[in-house]
């Protein structure tokens, strides 16, 4: 097949959008190792591909759920590579693959008997049942061990409020560590295509603090956000999966981190 | 939207947090590594642009690497419904879809340890993984062989009629279809059908009968301004 060299550059588009047969990608992939401005526009259109992704987002069937965790259960997971490619190439990445710490692999596991007897603390304040607590705790140590902190502050403030539509938010906040922990209970379900977004309010600005996660027994688990300033608050919307970068909705429920 | 109510139920609860201070509880100032939703290893221009930087999902997907079964559980209910729907929109066979967005969200199991924030969210990392995946099923050559040129434009043409009919209920989808019906009839073809349709863009060029030159220009020039009028990137 004839591989239209004089241009690589304006097969962008078409590579971003898997529209290029394997040996016109190949040259593209290397044309685009030398060419920074490529990689920058291939990295914008392809959050654009996205975008349209997004938008024909459906319920999956209802046993996908059970048989994707039960096959993750069965199968074990590669290592890393080390890539110097715009983008992850997982069909193409055998040959660069080189065994390599996975990045946050020096995190302390925070394990051990003060970890669980913290993380129960946690759920015991915010109300969480056993059961969900000891899944939970298998799979954020650290995260409990730092939502704890926030708990222990010794000015940490919770605050309750009601959100419109149903349910209730709960912070708990910290203004000398300048951190706070929110979670939900009974808020209505959303369709697959929807999210709760968190947000730092600042007077004039707005920082995205995460997506709220599925909730379990109608509660939500608690996400942690830092570097609060004065005059914040702590704001959700609903907006399309995968958040935004910045609400597009008004917000169903804000609460101030006062006093 | 009503104030802050600092009820007695929240005193209450101030309160157990007072005794439990007093139980063996681990050091304050425990390390946070990756817990800051605004680390600085998950560089927000890395995030990218509306909807596609999420960065507790960059996070999760870091634990999911580490083999955190309880993270994948959360990746898999934020992203599920985008990936099945990208599918079943390129492969069209429900039970084929199925089977592919089962492939695609064990490769995301799999694979986790390869993803890396700093080259592009993980919204993105992921619908990569299930448009390929997608395509790789829809250009196998018996699926070849039952595609037909006319009913692939059409719909194509019906996917954006889809993307309208969602408009009352995501101001997302709303903004999509508006920067869609922003394009040259040409460029939004073209993009249609190369990735709802999962078509090279030579392939497009056949279906509509246009120089390749002009597809691959189309393409670009309809992406760029989707890229633009959708404000994405920076």
């Amino acid at each position: 097949m004839k591989v239209l060299r004089r241009d690589p550059h304006s097969l962008s588009g078409a590579y971003a959008l898997d529209a290029l047969e394997d040996s016109e990608r190949e040259h593209f992939e290397q044309h685009l190792q030398r060419c920074q401005d490529c990689q920058q526009e291939v990295r914008g259109l392809r959050d654009t591909a996205t975008q349209l992704a997004l938008a024909v987002a459906r319920m999956p069937p209802p046993q996908l759920r059970g048989l994707v965790l039960e096959a993750a259960a069965r199968t074990g997971q590669n290592p890393p590579v080390s890539e110097h490619r715009a983008g992850a190439q997982p069909r193409h990445a055998r040959a660069q693959r080189r065994a390599r710490a996975p990045r946050l692999a020096r995190v302390p596991r925070l394990l051990g008997v003060a970890a669980t007897a913290a993380a129960v603390a946690v759920a015991v304040v915010l109300g969480f049942t056993e059961a969900a607590t000891q899944h939970r705790l298998d799979r954020a140590q650290a995260q409990e061990q730092a939502i704890v902190a926030v708990l222990n502050a010794p000015d940490a403030r919770i605050v309750v409020n009601r959100v419109s539509g149903g349910g209730t938010a709960t912070v708990v906040f910290s203004r000398a560590s300048h951190k706070m922990i929110f979670t939900t209970a009974g808020l209505p379900p959303l369709a697959a295509s929807k999210v709760y977004e968190l947000w730092v309010l600042a007077p004039h600005a707005a920082r995205r603090a995460g997506l709220l996660p599925a909730p379990s027994e109608g509660r939500t688990a608690p996400l942690l956000a830092a570097g609060l300033g004065r005059g914040d608050s702590a704001a959700v919307t609903v907006e399309p999966a995968g958040g935004t970068s910045q609400p597009t909705r008004k917000p169903i429920v804000a609460i101030p981190l006062t006093g | 939207m009503a104030g802050p109510c600092l009820v007695s139920v929240a005193t209450g609860r101030i309160g157990k947090i007072a005794a439990r201070r007093d139980t063996n509880l681990p050091p304050v100032g425990v390390r946070m590594d990756g817990m800051d939703t605004r680390d600085k290893r998950v560089p927000e221009q890395g995030a990218g642009p509306r909807g596609n930087g999420d960065p507790n999902l960059d996070w999760l997907l870091a634990h999911v690497a580490r083999g955190d079964h309880g993270a994948f559980e959360q990746v898999y209910d934020r992203l599920a419904g985008p990936v099945y729907g990208l599918i079943r929109k390129v492969v069209r066979d429900p039970a084929q879809s199925e089977e592919v967005a089962q492939e695609v969200l064990l490769e995301v199991w799999r694979n986790a340890s390869r993803f890396d924030p700093a080259k592009g969210g993980a919204t993105t990392w992921v619908m990569m993984i299930a448009h390929r995946r997608a395509i790789d099923r829809v250009r196998s050559a018996t699926a070849e062989a039952q595609r037909d040129q006319k009913s692939a434009i059409a719909e194509a043409a019906a996917s954006l009629d889809e993307v309208a009919e969602a408009v009352e209920a995501n101001l997302d989808r709303e903004r999509v279809r508006r920067c869609l019906n922003s394009l040259t009839d040409l460029q939004r073809e073209s993009i249609t059908l190369a990735y709802y349709g999962g078509y090279t863009y030579r392939q497009v060029a056949g279906l509509l009968n246009m120089a390749l030159g002009t597809i691959k220009t189309r393409i670009r020039d309809g992406l760029i301004r989707m890229r633009d009028c959708l404000g994405v990137g920076a």
